[in-house]
């Protein structure tokens, strides 16, 4: 479904990722794993079309969308849950799910959003509430909801456990996991590792802008020592 | 009943001021960009009602065609002026803008000439009498054209997708954009509607003192920027009460304060003794 080749991105005159490759199968979930400043998170705004790309190509399903704008990659199926969350802090949470389905009609973005609610009940009472009032947890949730909204075939989560508590990442990985068993790709950033690797099939490990190791999630798991050399131990 | 006339007339002024000022406000709130050249698309507004009301006999008319063609005149300059200077410091834009209002000034002052224009049917200047107040006609219009704008506005910015994409992109353009709004387009909007709400206060305030000249745009082009500081600048709630507010303190003021303080000055010590005390202006966020 997606390929990266060789893809180098960075901010004006630095380049944060070089030569980074790897591919996602249709229903897989990629983990990319790495220590602060490995590049994960440039990578992933590079996929999203938010970071300068410097080379390389990015391939999804049959279509080059290594120059498509952020809107063009929106309607193809690619959405993302940023780092941060990064929610209209100013609009209610309703609001933020309808800019999540900006691109679908009026009738599809009512019955999406019942999924999203079906999906983290929690939400309902906090529909008229201001985005930027809820808990870190209740922000996530609204993330994750805002990228279904935009019917992708691939979502991206940026560190979705960052700063929430236990229970919201139970909550969190739960959903992910349910989007996942209905068929939907995943690329999830993390820093921590235990969750993510009960969720993931591959692993792909950065460090210093470039690909330091890949497999699959099983020997990522049988293999600590190969994550310790490159986590820093992060997790 | 002297209270509550000044407070009427307060309230008339206020709605003009509002017009005038959720327009920047609005522009303000998308670009980070102090829109002075507003003021000159106010006077166009005016000049094109009262040259097509004269022309054809209709006030509405010529009202409505000033809003479609100061609307279009707004987004070319949105096209033509500040889209190339979007990656220079605000600054910029900023001089740009009062450059561009001092040569609409000037190119009004060589098109329609120094003297100004009048409407040649003045029954909006005849009184209107509502139990026991009295008011022109023309005040009548421009508190109930401010009403119909502001809910407009409201429907516009709450209910509709357009205005929630408007407000999705002031926050986070980048993320708003990666949900497929195209910000390009929310800027478009942004400046047709801002200038269609300037067109509306030039024609009700050509109407109301029955006189167009090119040099109207100044009074409103400084005191709007007063109002959308004090109101939190991109604040839309902020700049609408500071507008009213502002319009009945000036009603008050030029009864009790007008022997040693002009009307227009107000605007300036309320903006100072605000600021002094909320930098933020009445109604931001610190």
């Amino acid at each position: 479904m997606l390929e990266v080749r060789d893809l180098v991105c960075g901010y004006g005159h630095l380049v944060a990722v070089h030569g980074v490759s790897f591919s996602v199968k249709a229903g897989e979930a990629l983990a990319i794993l790495g220590a602060n400043g490995a590049g994960k998170t440039s990578t992933l705004m590079a996929l999203a079309g938010h970071v300068d790309i410097k080379g390389g190509s990015i391939t999804f399903g049959d279509e080059d969308v290594t120059r498509a704008t952020p809107m063009d990659r929106c309607g193809r199926g690619i959405a993302i849950t940023p780092e941060g969350r990064r929610l209209f802090s100013d609009l209610t949470v309703r609001e933020n799910l309808m800019v999540g389905g900006y691109l679908r009609s009026m009738a599809r973005a009512k019955i999406n959003l019942e999924k999203v609610l079906d999906l983290f009940p929690r939400l309902k009472e906090r529909l008229h509430n201001r985005a930027g009032s809820l808990s870190g947890g209740e922000q996530q949730m609204v993330s994750i909801g805002r990228a279904m909204m935009a019917e992708p075939k691939l979502m991206m989560i940026d560190e979705v456990s960052l700063g929430l508590m236990p229970k919201n990442v139970d909550i969190c990985y739960e959903a992910l996991d349910k989007l996942r068993s209905t068929g939907l790709t995943l690329i999830l950033v993390e820093q921590s590792l235990e969750r993510v690797l009960s969720i993931a099939d591959q692993v792909c490990v950065l460090d210093s802008g470039a690909v330091a190791w890949t497999g699959s999630a099983g020997e990522a798991r049988g293999n600590p020592e190969i994550l310790d050399a490159y986590m820093g131990g992060a997790h | 009943m002297l209270y509550i006339e000044l407070a009427l007339q307060g309230l008339v002024n206020g709605s003009m001021y509002a017009i005038v000022a959720v327009g920047l406000t609005l522009i303000y709130g998308l670009l980070r960009v102090l829109h002075v050249a507003h003021a000159g698309l106010f006077t166009l507004g005016a000049y094109i009602t009262v040259l097509l009301t004269n022309a054809t006999g209709s006030l509405v008319a010529g009202t409505l065609i000033s809003m479609l063609v100061v609307g279009i005149v707004g987004m070319v300059v949105y096209r033509l002026l500040y889209e190339p200077l979007l990656a220079q410091p605000p600054y910029v834009a900023l001089i740009a803008s009062i450059g561009l209002f001092i040569a609409m000034e000037e190119g009004y002052r060589i098109i329609f000439g120094p003297y100004g224009n009048s409407f040649a049917s003045t029954w909006l200047t005849e009184r209107v009498t509502l139990g026991p107040f009295s008011m022109a006609a023309a005040d009548v219009a421009m508190l109930l054209g401010a009403i119909v704008l502001l809910i407009f506005l409201a429907v516009l910015m709450g209910r509709t997708r357009l205005g929630m994409a408007w407000r999705a992109t002031v926050t986070d353009p980048a993320m708003a954009r990666s949900f497929g709004v195209d910000t390009i387009k929310v800027r478009y909007g942004i400046f047709f509607v801002a200038s269609v709400f300037a067109a509306v206060a030039g024609s009700l305030v050509a109407v109301l003192n029955n006189l167009v000249e090119p040099t109207m745009g100044d009074v409103p082009s400084y005191k709007s920027l007063a109002i959308i500081v004090l109101g939190g600048l991109g604040n839309v709630t902020g700049t609408l009460l500071a507008s009213l507010l502002l319009g009945v303190i000036e009603a008050y003021g030029t009864i009790y304060t007008g022997a040693y303080l002009d009307r227009d000055a107000i605007a300036f010590v309320f903006l100072i003794a605000v600021l002094m005390i909320r930098p933020q202006g009445l109604f931001g966020a610190r």
